[in-house]
């Protein structure tokens, strides 16, 4: 069985059985949505990705509040973009007022992902775990060379750890025994196997999920976490979801292609076992949720 | 004119001149000074440091030497170039020893050695050159056959005579040594491919000083042993560094360097130095004359082969990995340079492929693997882990590239197994260290043994995490370098993170590589009855702390057999036995070869081995950390 694992208000996982297959066991879970929030203005965004947000995307705030309040999102992902020395490298201090503001301002739980840069993040996550103490958050990302502060600081403040690994069965279930004997609970764990999107490596993500998943229902418990799956990320990274039709003009409409490159590629990791996807249109978010609502009623 | 610059070399009273542009490295080898390279002169593996005495040179940067080295004088060879006479010193840590050690085995003698006699039984005496007394009877009217037939006749009591010949030479020389020695000679005669050669003829009975030499050429080491042929006892045994080392570590940086001009040359002249050194070393310790040496077998890889023979190996590095032989029949040593008699014969033991070499037929035919009953492991632990399943019905094996950790090279502290290495390691709870070193003198650095003890102690004194990294940081030994963290052994020895990364990835490629051998079987350890466990490394190995890091595995320890350096044994048995030796023949025509790189399968045994012990707990039960 996979563990139960709470953020905020939400629980996922606890599953018994592979995805959907209700009358097998239990799904006593729906997997969840979170929306991708920076804590910046995006960078990469095409305009079709950018539209439904319009003048939001400018204050990080306002573009969660939209989600929140427009698109009645349940679950924000916070990405920490601006502390990484590459984009604005701001100081902690500044990612700690910002979290704060959210915080007061939206009532859905959050997940919260850093910015990548190994060092920046061992020096502000910390912070953002402690002020956020008690709300047993989701804090990412664990990495295998880089998962003792983190792992502290989640247990120290009680929240739960995104264990990231690239694409490998083995080196998922590796970080989950180290972060086991760092202290962490399996519980409090979520794998982020990172995921391509489709034509980029889609199907080896979804057969390495499926594999881990497999393992995990057969007893693994090393391997029995929720995934998290970054499937919007993905899908707007790859050039068929961004390229604009003056472009590509056989193509076709790319507000209508980026849309279904996100759709496609949520739902394939649906499919593969995935608990919780960060995703990014709100509409593709909304078909999303229509046919888990048809598939899990 | 070109320029020319005297080099001289402090401490071994050697000069030389040479073109203005050649590096320092260079110049060490035209006069025959071998310094250690892991990188064959590139100039990343740091390991050629030298010392500038006097003159000026140029150096190129590399990020192999620290600042601090070349503010005290220090830089690489391979990267220093004189701009005018020089004088320079190597130390100690540069040189690839040239003095003999009296190893063999000191230390083995704890652990069950095969040994000839024990296997008697299996292969009859009869040495692959032997010396023949006879005394023939005087020609006269009645009796007036030619010489040669007159000693062909005698000769036809011990061998069969249809299969034989005489040189020239011989044949030119042989009417007054008959007369000479009044009609009582002795003749060596040489066995090969089912055929004889009369080597020589001389005066008299010397039939019972016929010796030869049996030699493992190892990628790292070159052993050898004197045998006395006549008793079959072993007189003496020598190790020597493979002078090669100066030109890289691993087979595949050598068959590199041997594409480079008189690169093939150079390698073929370093592994014959050493042969040779061995030979000198042992024929004057026992006052053996050289013309009594009639005969050696060697036993090495592939690679070793070729370059013994001086036969170009670059196809043994592209795939699909094809050699140029992987067997000749017995040559003149002294064709090659090998200095014993010059009527001396070399015999090569035959390998199987590219990657199982001589050194694993002789390993097969030593373990008695290939007449055991029940499946049996023999794994020879060395640059390159080589891994035979098998046993009377069927002989399979496979090479993974373990890298040179365990021998002590790619590893900051990292040192061969020789007097003043780390063997030995044991860490209590406040994480006090006790040492043991090879001859128990003052710490110089770890080998491979030592390596596998340290990280088992490591791990279990939880200063490691299970992936390899240092978990602890607030402790005096543990110290931040920019490419992570160290810790601090002894003075000047330290394990750092990268270290242990790489003793990770040898372990888990020969775990990975005996895995995924026993499941293309669709074997598990089960059904495994014995595990031999050869390459000189091997006789030092705790099996418990090898256990502990997932490089062997977790099965009743009475399974394992040490059996030493069973590619020198095997050329031992060889050079006692014609039918041994046609036996190697038959077992490498007969093991096949599996190819790991192709299999699927193996790559990712190897991530879920990248793991102390291993990612699946389940198959390490008895391992506690």
């Amino acid at each position: 069985m996979i563990f139960e694992t709470i953020i905020g208000s939400i629980k996922v996982g606890g599953e018994s059985v592979l995805p959907f297959l209700i009358q097998e066991g239990k799904v006593p879970n729906k997997p969840v949505i979170a929306f991708e929030v920076w804590d910046m203005p995006p960078y990469d965004f095409p305009q079709s990705l950018s539209e439904p947000f319009g003048n939001a995307l400018n204050n990080p705030l306002d573009w969660a509040l939209k989600c929140v309040n427009d698109y009645g999102a349940k679950l924000l992902c916070i990405k920490l973009q601006s502390i990484n020395p590459d984009t604005l490298d701001k100081n902690s201090k500044e990612a700690v007022k910002f979290i704060n503001n959210l915080i007061k301002a939206v009532d859905v739980p959050l997940i919260i992902q850093g910015s990548g840069n190994k060092e920046k993040d061992n020096l502000v996550l910390p912070e953002i775990a402690s002020i956020a103490k008690g709300k047993k958050y989701l804090i990412g990302s664990a990495t295998q060379d880089n998962y003792k502060i983190l792992a502290k600081t989640c247990i120290d403040n009680n929240h739960s750890i995104i264990a990231e690994s690239p694409i490998d069965i083995n080196i998922a279930k590796q970080l989950n025994i180290l972060l086991s004997d760092a202290g962490v609970e399996p519980s409090r764990i979520v794998i982020n196997p990172t995921v391509g999107s489709l034509g980029y490596g889609l199907e080896y993500a979804y057969s390495i999920m499926e594999r881990a998943r497999l393992a995990a229902l057969a007893g693994d418990t090393m391997l029995a976490q929720s995934f998290i799956c970054f499937a919007g990320q993905e899908a707007w990274r790859a050039k068929e979801a961004k390229a604009k039709m003056s472009e590509m003009p056989a193509w076709g409409d790319e507000k209508k292609r980026g849309l279904l490159w996100e759709i496609i590629t949520a739902i394939s990791f649906l499919q593969s076992g995935a608990d919780i996807l960060v995703m990014r249109h709100p509409k593709a978010i909304k078909a999303v949720e229509n046919y888990l609502n048809d598939l899990l009623p | 004119m070109i320029e020319r610059i005297k080099v001289t070399f402090l401490g071994y009273n050697k000069e030389i001149y040479i073109e203005k542009g050649k590096s320092i490295m260079s110049a060490a080898l035209s006069c025959g000074i071998h310094l250690n390279s892991v990188c064959a002169g590139e100039g990343i593996c740091g390991k050629c440091k030298i010392k500038l005495r006097r003159g000026e040179v140029d150096i190129q940067n590399s990020d192999a030497i620290s600042t601090q080295d070349l503010k005290y004088g220090f830089s690489l060879a391979c990267l220093t170039y004189p701009r005018t006479n020089v004088v320079v010193e190597i130390p100690k840590s540069s040189r690839i020893e040239p003095v003999l050690r009296q190893e063999i085995y000191s230390k083995a003698k704890t652990i069950k050695q095969v040994d000839f006699k024990s296997q008697k039984c299996d292969f009859s005496y009869l040495p692959v050159v032997k010396k023949i007394y006879l005394e023939l009877p005087k020609p006269s009217l009645i009796d007036n056959i030619n010489d040669l037939d007159r000693v062909l006749r005698e000769l036809s009591k011990y061998v069969d005579i249809n299969n034989i010949k005489i040189s020239l030479n011989n044949s030119r020389n042989l009417s007054n040594v008959l007369r000479k020695s009044d009609w009582k000679i002795t003749l060596t005669i040489g066995e090969y491919n089912e055929t004889y050669e009369i080597l020589n003829i001389e005066q008299a009975d010397t039939s019972s000083s016929n010796f030869g030499f049996a030699f493992d050429i190892g990628t790292t080491t070159i052993s050898g042993e004197l045998i006395d042929l006549k008793t079959q006892k072993v007189l003496g045994a020598k190790l020597t560094y493979n002078k090669q080392a100066s030109f890289g570590a691993d087979v595949i940086t050598r068959i590199v360097h041997a594409k480079n001009a008189q690169g093939l040359e150079r390698l073929h002249k370093a592994v014959i130095e050493g042969i040779n050194e061995i030979i000198e070393n042992l024929i004057s310790e026992f006052n053996i004359d050289i013309n009594d040496v009639t005969c050696l077998t060697c036993a090495g890889n592939t690679t070793m082969i070729h370059l013994l023979m001086r036969i170009d190996p670059s196809f043994i590095r592209r795939e699909p990995y094809i050699p140029a032989i992987t067997f000749l029949s017995a040559i003149k040593a002294h064709e090659i340079g090998i200095q014993i008699s010059t009527h001396g014969l070399l015999y090569i033991i035959a390998g199987i492929s590219s990657y199982l070499g001589g050194d694993i037929t002789s390993g097969i035919l030593a373990s008695g693997i290939y007449k055991e009953q029940n499946p049996c492991l023999l794994i020879d632990i060395g640059t390159n882990g080589e891994i035979i399943l098998g046993n009377k019905e069927f002989l399979i094996g496979c090479a993974a590239s373990a890298g040179p950790a365990f021998e002590g090279s790619g590893v900051t502290s990292g040192m061969k197994a020789t007097r003043g290495a780390i063997e030995k390691v044991k860490i209590d709870k406040n994480l006090n260290i006790t040492l043991q070193t090879i001859d128990n003198v003052k710490p110089i650095g770890i080998c491979g043994s030592g390596y596998i003890n340290l990280i088992a102690e490591m791990l279990k004194a939880k200063i490691l995490d299970k992936n390899g990294k240092i978990s602890i940081v607030k402790n005096k030994r543990v110290k931040k370098t920019k490419v992570g963290l160290e810790f601090k052994i002894e003075k000047n020895i330290v394990i750092t993170e990268a270290d242990i990364d790489n003793i990770k990835r040898s372990k888990a490629a020969i775990y990975a590589a005996i895995i995924t051998l026993l499941e293309h079987m669709q074997l598990n350890f089960d059904s495994i009855d014995k595990i031999f466990i050869a390459g000189g490394f091997g006789n030092y190995i705790d099996i418990e702390q090898a256990i502990t890091i997932g490089l062997l595995p977790d099965i009743d320890r009475n399974k394992f057999i040490f059996i030493g350096n069973s590619s020198l044994n095997g050329a031992k048995q060889a050079i006692l036995s014609n039918t041994a030796f046609k036996k190697t023949r038959e077992i490498a025509k007969q093991a096949t070869y599996f190819e790991l790189s192709t299999d699927s399968k193996y790559m990712n045994e190897y991530t879920a081995a990248l793991f102390f012990p291993h990612t699946d707990k389940k198959r390490f039960q008895t391992i506690n950390i």
